[in-house]
């Protein structure tokens, strides 16, 4: 270390990292096992199951929680609301985080994951899948560069940190247009399968539903991500901030609620609320949790500007709309079986994650938040206790 | 024997005897593992109480469709469509993100679960024996048959084929090909006499079910830029308005600074 750098606090291993790093130990066992050995060896893949528990929680959900960074940045620059600077860092954080997990995943997930890059050699432009993964490719440059200002004020270069500042507005535009095309092409992949995808959630209208609820799950990620480091790192929660997201979140999922009941009463797809057995529990499920009692009790002052309460309304839209991305992806999906009287091996129709699959995207969570408390305690991510000194300006 | 313009199959569920020599056929010309094949027997099997016994099983492999999903949804581009019928996957380009199986309808990509990355996992599926059809052959499956149940030929001559055969038989066969008009047509058309979900065969409309999607991916750009402009549009306009009113404050705070 013979940069200007003094490393404090000092390192020490805690007990919480400790078991992050086993998970993580974990997982790369497994996927070495999977490399030799193929992916049937570690997953309850199959035939009729081609996508599982990997997609709908590393891409579906990993994405969706990494849509702070591009709602509060911008806030910041493209809405000019300063006051939420702050929080522009610790989500940048998260969602370039989120976006190298989803790589680390792909990486396990792809039959051929030494080609992950082929989607810059090959393109076949009817395919979302293409533009999801330039989107992935493109928005970790984007978010770096946003980052990047704030490792450049680390290791003392102020010049470099300068010039990349009185460049951001457009960076910033640029990474909100295709965050947003991200958020809304996710859902889209779902679009080629209107024949296996539950008409509840098999709609045209599923990439501004996607993008919307996006930003709510952005919102709700902030808080939760606030309170969490607020807790982990004993700092003071900045409550003032967080209320005012809090008091967004109503106008956001009450939009989501009005743009969904819109789209079932047109499609005519009422009668279909009540009438589809489990469907329509998950379907009312996501609503409560999700989106109607977030509503509620984000109405309430007194909710809004207590911490624990923040908190619990947050998880309550991340755990509604979570279940959304999981219902779109996965529970809602009914792979179609023509194998009735089949041979053996496409006999497998039921779907349920083993064990690998699982301790496999754990260790890749598990690093997510490692390396999450390692950019806030070396790098100025949070804003220094006291208000003055700004690091972010 | 004259050039085939368009390559079909024609499968008549009436004929089919389940003998499965179609399946060995196809492995032994394609050279295909012993576990796998990428031909399978579907539907109910035996139906109904003895004396009273219907057969009602189905050869299955790919439709080669007329507007391929796996085609539409594959991101770089593995698959392609012969203008002559043969839907084709090319593993040289695949990275094994199985969206083709997802895409497809049919259910008829297939995966190397059991391949780990130095034998490389790659999609399987019918290829409609190339090597066959383009010097004038059957296709393996085709050329076993022993009932006739799969024939092989120009699309538009095995279309008039199947109607004959029903008109000719009304009470025997449902009024109805299959994959004359599912998903935009397919080049496997199937008449039966029970009905087509007990052989398998999902019901689809008569658009290509890609449609929504490939106009969705198609609005990409328009929405990019329009997003783009929307937000530098709101980003000038409120740095304006900030500066505006800085200019107000500082306006305000000046004669009290001169005091």
């Amino acid at each position: 270390m013979k940069l200007n750098i003094t490393i404090q606090p000092r390192f020490r291993i805690g007990l919480f990292p400790l078991t992050l790093l086993v998970f993580m130990g974990i997982a790369a066992f497994i996927a070495l096992w999977r490399y030799i050995y193929g992916i049937g060896a570690i997953s309850n893949l199959s035939n009729s199951y081609p996508w599982g528990f990997w997609v709908s929680f590393d891409l579906f959900t990993g994405i969706a929680i990494s849509s702070g960074a591009f709602v509060i940045a911008s806030l910041v620059y493209i809405f000019g609301l300063e006051q939420f600077r702050p929080l522009v860092r610790p989500t940048l954080v998260t969602a370039l985080l989120g976006y190298v997990m989803e790589g680390m995943a792909l990486l396990v997930e792809l039959g051929q994951p030494h080609r992950i890059w082929y989607f810059l050699r090959y393109q076949n432009f009817t395919s979302f899948l293409l533009f999801i993964g330039l989107y992935v490719m493109i928005y970790i440059v984007v978010l770096t560069v946003e980052f990047a200002p704030a490792v450049f004020e680390r290791l003392k270069w102020d010049k470099a940190a300068a010039l990349l500042k009185r460049w951001m507005k457009p960076v910033v535009i640029f990474g909100a247009v295709i965050s947003t095309l991200h958020q809304a092409s996710l859902g889209s992949l779902l679009l080629i399968q209107p024949a296996k995808l539950h008409p509840l959630w098999w709609t045209p209208w599923i990439p501004p539903l996607f993008f919307v609820s996006a930003v709510a799950i952005g919102l709700a990620m902030t808080i939760f991500e606030s309170s969490m480091t607020s807790r982990y790192f004993k700092r003071a929660l900045e409550t003032h901030l967080l209320e005012k997201l809090a008091r967004g979140l109503p106008f956001v999922l009450g939009f989501y609620l009005v743009m969904r009941f819109v789209q079932l009463t047109l499609e005519g797809k009422l009668s279909l609320l009540f009438a589809s057995g489990g469907m329509s529990l998950l379907f009312w499920a996501e609503i409560l949790i999700g989106v109607l009692l977030p509503i509620v009790l984000f109405s309430f002052k007194r909710v809004r500007t207590s911490p624990g309460s923040l908190l619990t309304g947050a998880l309550l839209t991340l755990a509604g709309m979570i279940l959304n991305r999981f219902d779109v992806s996965w529970f809602a999906v009914k792979h179609y079986d023509p194998l009735t009287y089949a041979p053996a091996f496409m006999g497998k129709v039921t779907y349920f994650p083993s064990i690998t699959e699982i301790l496999v995207s754990v260790g890749i969570f598990s690093f997510g938040i490692l390396a999450f408390g390692l950019a806030v305690k070396y790098l100025p991510v949070l804003e220094p206790e006291h208000h003055g000194a700004h690091a972010g300006d | 024997m004259t050039e085939i313009k368009h390559h079909a199959y024609l499968f008549d569920a009436t004929r089919c005897i389940d003998c499965r020599a179609c399946m060995v056929a196809c492995s032994v010309e394609n050279n295909i593992e012993m576990d796998k094949t990428r031909i399978w027997v579907s539907g109910v099997g035996v139906k109904g109480e003895f004396p009273n016994l219907q057969r009602a099983t189905m050869v299955y492999h790919c439709m080669h469709c007329e507007h391929p999903d796996c085609m539409s949804a594959c991101p770089v581009g593995a698959y392609s469509k012969r203008p002559d019928g043969p839907v084709v996957y090319n593993p040289e380009k695949c990275i094994g993100c199985r969206y083709c199986m997802n895409a497809c309808p049919f259910g008829v990509p297939h995966f190397d679960y059991d391949k780990g990355i130095v034998e490389g996992a790659f999609i399987d599926k019918c290829t409609f024996c190339p090597q066959r059809i383009d010097v004038g052959e059957e296709p393996a499956c085709v050329h076993t048959c022993p009932t006739d149940a799969l024939e092989y030929g120009e699309r538009e001559e095995l279309l008039k084929k199947a109607h004959e055969r029903i008109a000719a038989h009304p009470e025997r066969y449902i009024q109805h090909v299959y994959g004359e008009f599912e998903n935009g047509g397919t080049s496997y058309l199937i008449i039966s006499h029970v009905p087509f979900e007990e052989l398998g065969l999902p019901t689809l409309p008569e658009k290509p079910i890609n449609e929504v999607s490939e106009t969705a991916v198609g609005l990409t750009l328009p929405v990019a830029l329009g997003w783009g402009a929307a937000l530098t549009a709101v980003t000038v306009g409120v740095s304006l308005l900030k500066k505006k009113s800085a200019a107000e404050d500082e306006a305000e705070k000046k004669p009290e600074a001169e005091k």
